[in-house]
């Protein structure tokens, strides 16, 4: 578990936001390297060929490796910058966060908050993000020197272990789909698979699934296992709409995605005596699940999600156990798939 | 160059009001090779006396607190999520999405709940206290309570940075006002001084009033941080003070209207040792001032601040050069103070 703890860590630490996910796609076509030819191709995907070539099943692993963010707009004459947001970022953490702004260098910022005194009895109120502003403690000249528009920002959150296999980091989502991607070709690495294998860690998913749908079209799969992360429960948060830290795999069944595929997973997570749960949405599945399937003539294909709490906050939690638990399932899975 | 190992050393180390116990090692530590006397009250204000070159005219006492905002463990939950109430005036805005670490060893986080599911009215509002809890990854109740219990303090994990010439960290409020007494005591005295670093002030000045009382100052200079609301959106005539105009002074806040010649010698003395310095432009706040200046039977009294944006929250901001002009004043308004200088004959 140490192991997973670590190499979840190190992707989480690296930067990727939407369209810019190079610094955390370098680490994961490292890693993948060591299991087969990995690649960067043209839409910031990362790509790895493994298992057997020209089998006539060819699955296809997906998780995306960009992680919700900022983006600057523009530098204001006292140095503060303007921002947008880049992915769903939730605006009611960004007031005195503490942010890193990715320019010529990587700046310590602070998301402003006027003081208390000048709020006029609304502090309940978060502002819009267009009036959201980011203090990188440089005047104008020095901003315009070091930061440029179109420069990412990332809330700042050092991963960290909670007690026992949980952890909390910006950027699990989905950079916890990765990982799992990455330990279940561990997990394969001793067995000689009947089907081709092609992983794909996908950008741009939090701003429409773009990497997925090209990267889909290039692979050009028979199936495809998206893995993303749902709602785990917490205060809040209706016990229908999620699974629970540590309550194993959430095995998706929507209209969208294949029940056959669906089904088959609820087997194998019962023959392995393994929790799950099952994530029953009635239509689209809002992940990459909605590209892939729809690429070229069709991909029947399977979501397999890691219950989180606090989504889209830079402070999300997981389990590992149901990180490794999603690996294990989606072995399972790939080693029985028949030549 | 200023010390800012010092100040690192100081921000980094955590004391919610009531439990400044790690920060007072850290002080005691550093100033017990060059104090005359030290002396811990029963609350645990640290009072330092110290010799100088003369005897003083002006009975002069120096404070800082030791004390920052945070938050206290209020509730276990049975899904083992801790509640929470704020010590000091924390503006609930800059909770939700936090890391801290609860009691200086467990980590947590203060989560919010997904936006996926917000409803459109719930997305520009700041979530209520009530509904913010703490996770430390405890399964339930009776995992968490190995670990915690009601009334551990909490503080929020933060940054210590000092790039392009600014302080961005947690606590400057009033570590940095501890560092320059530090400094201070560290260096030969014009005069004899008191130095006191006190507890407790964040929630009501508690530390500053007792160690007023063993003290018996004729005159005090508070040091402080200020909030500076120099920030973006915010009109000239509002921002009170801003960073990198030098160190704050004050002539009135909620607590307190402070001594006006020392007010008047302050800038004097900014001016005969070429430091920048600035008026507080609002009458809004309040410090130790407000208990020190009617100890017993009164003492004369001025606040020096540092100017310090988003100062009760998880990471504010300084700048170097005023944290170093603070530092140059101080020290010749006491020595000014403590010499019996007058300005107004």
């Amino acid at each position: 578990m140490n192991e997973l703890k670590e190499l979840l860590f190190r992707l989480c630490a690296a930067p990727g936001t939407p369209g810019d996910e190079h610094a955390a796609a370098q680490i994961v076509a490292e890693e993948l390297s060591q299991y087969g030819e990995a690649s960067i191709d043209s839409m910031g995907n990362v790509i790895a060929k493994l298992g057997k070539k020209g089998a006539k099943e060819h699955i296809m692993l997906d998780a995306h490796i960009d992680q919700i963010g900022l983006i600057v707009t523009g530098i204001d004459d006292a140095g503060f910058l303007h921002i947008d947001r880049s992915g769903g970022v939730d605006r009611r953490v960004l007031p005195g966060s503490p942010v890193l702004v990715y320019g010529r260098e990587v700046l310590h910022g602070i998301v402003c908050c006027t003081p208390p005194h000048l709020s006029d009895g609304s502090e309940d109120k978060v502002e819009p993000i267009d009036k959201l502003s980011v203090d990188v403690g440089l005047s104008k000249e020095e901003a315009e020197h070091l930061i440029q528009p179109g420069d990412r920002i990332l809330l700042y959150a050092e991963p960290k272990a909670l007690l026992g296999s949980r952890v909390s980091a910006a950027a699990l989502d989905d950079r916890a789909g990765v990982t799992a991607l990455i330990r279940c070709v561990q997990l394969l690495a001793d067995t000689d698979l009947n089907c081709e294998l092609t992983v794909v860690c996908s950008s741009r998913e939090e701003v429409g699934g773009q990497g997925a749908m090209t990267g889909t079209y290039s692979v050009n799969p028979t199936r495809a296992i998206a893995v993303d992360v749902s709602f785990a429960a917490q205060p809040d948060v209706p016990p229908e709409k999620c699974g629970k830290l540590g309550g194993g795999p959430m095995i998706g069944i929507a209209p969208a995605l294949d029940r056959i595929m669906s089904d088959r997973f609820v087997e194998l997570a019962k023959a392995a005596g393994m929790p799950y749960k099952l994530d029953v949405m009635g239509g689209s599945t809002g992940t990459n699940c909605d590209e892939i399937s729809v690429t070229r003539k069709g991909v029947p294909s399977a979501l397999i999600s890691i219950p989180l709490r606090y989504m889209h906050t830079q402070v999300e939690v997981i389990d590992l156990n149901d990180v490794e638990n999603v690996a294990k399932l989606m072995a399972d899975y790939i080693k029985e798939v028949q030549a | 160059m200023s010390d800012l190992s010092l100040l690192k050393r100081l921000c980094t180390a955590r004391g919610i009001s009531g439990s400044e116990d790690a920060v007072r090692s850290l002080i005691l530590e550093e100033i017990r090779p060059y104090a005359d006397s030290v002396e811990i009250t029963p609350l645990g204000n640290i009072i330092v006396f110290k010799k100088g070159a003369k005897r003083p005219q002006n009975r002069l006492m120096v404070s800082a607190h030791m004390d920052e905002v945070g938050l206290i463990v209020t509730h276990i939950t049975d899904e083992g999520l801790l509640k929470f109430d704020t010590v000091g005036g924390i503006d609930r805005r800059v909770l939700c999405g936090r890391a801290v670490t609860v009691n200086d060893k467990i980590p947590g986080v203060i989560g919010a709940k997904p936006i996926h599911l917000l409803k459109e009215e719930e997305k520009g509002k700041s979530v209520p206290l009530e509904d913010l809890y703490i996770d430390i990854g405890a399964a339930d109740r009776v995992e968490a309570e190995q670990y915690v219990l009601p009334g551990d303090p909490v503080c929020f994990d933060s940054i210590f940075d000092t790039s392009h010439g600014m302080v961005k960290s947690r606590a400057l409020d009033d570590r940095a006002g501890c560092a320059i007494l530090i400094s201070m005591i560290q260096s030969d005295l014009p005069y004899d001084m008191f130095f006191t670093f006190v507890v407790q002030e964040e929630i009501g000045l508690r530390g500053a009033k007792t160690a007023a009382y063993v003290v018996q100052p004729d005159a005090a200079i508070v040091v402080e941080s200020t909030t500076a609301a120099d920030v973006a959106g915010v009109k000239k005539d509002r921002q009170v003070c801003r960073v990198g105009e030098g160190p704050v002074l004050s002539f009135m806040d909620r607590h307190t209207i402070y001594d006006k010649e020392y007010y008047r010698m302050a800038f004097s003395a900014a001016k005969r040792i070429g430091v920048k310095c600035q008026a507080k432009q609002a009458v809004a706040g309040g410090n130790d001032a407000g208990a020190i200046h009617v100890s017993r039977s009164g003492v004369r009294t001025i606040a020096v601040s540092l100017p310090c944006r988003y100062l009760h929250s998880a990471v504010g901001l300084i700048s170097q050069d005023d944290y170093e002009a603070a530092g140059k004043l101080i020290s010749a308004l006491a020595g000014d103070i403590a010499g019996g200088v007058s300005y107004d004959q």
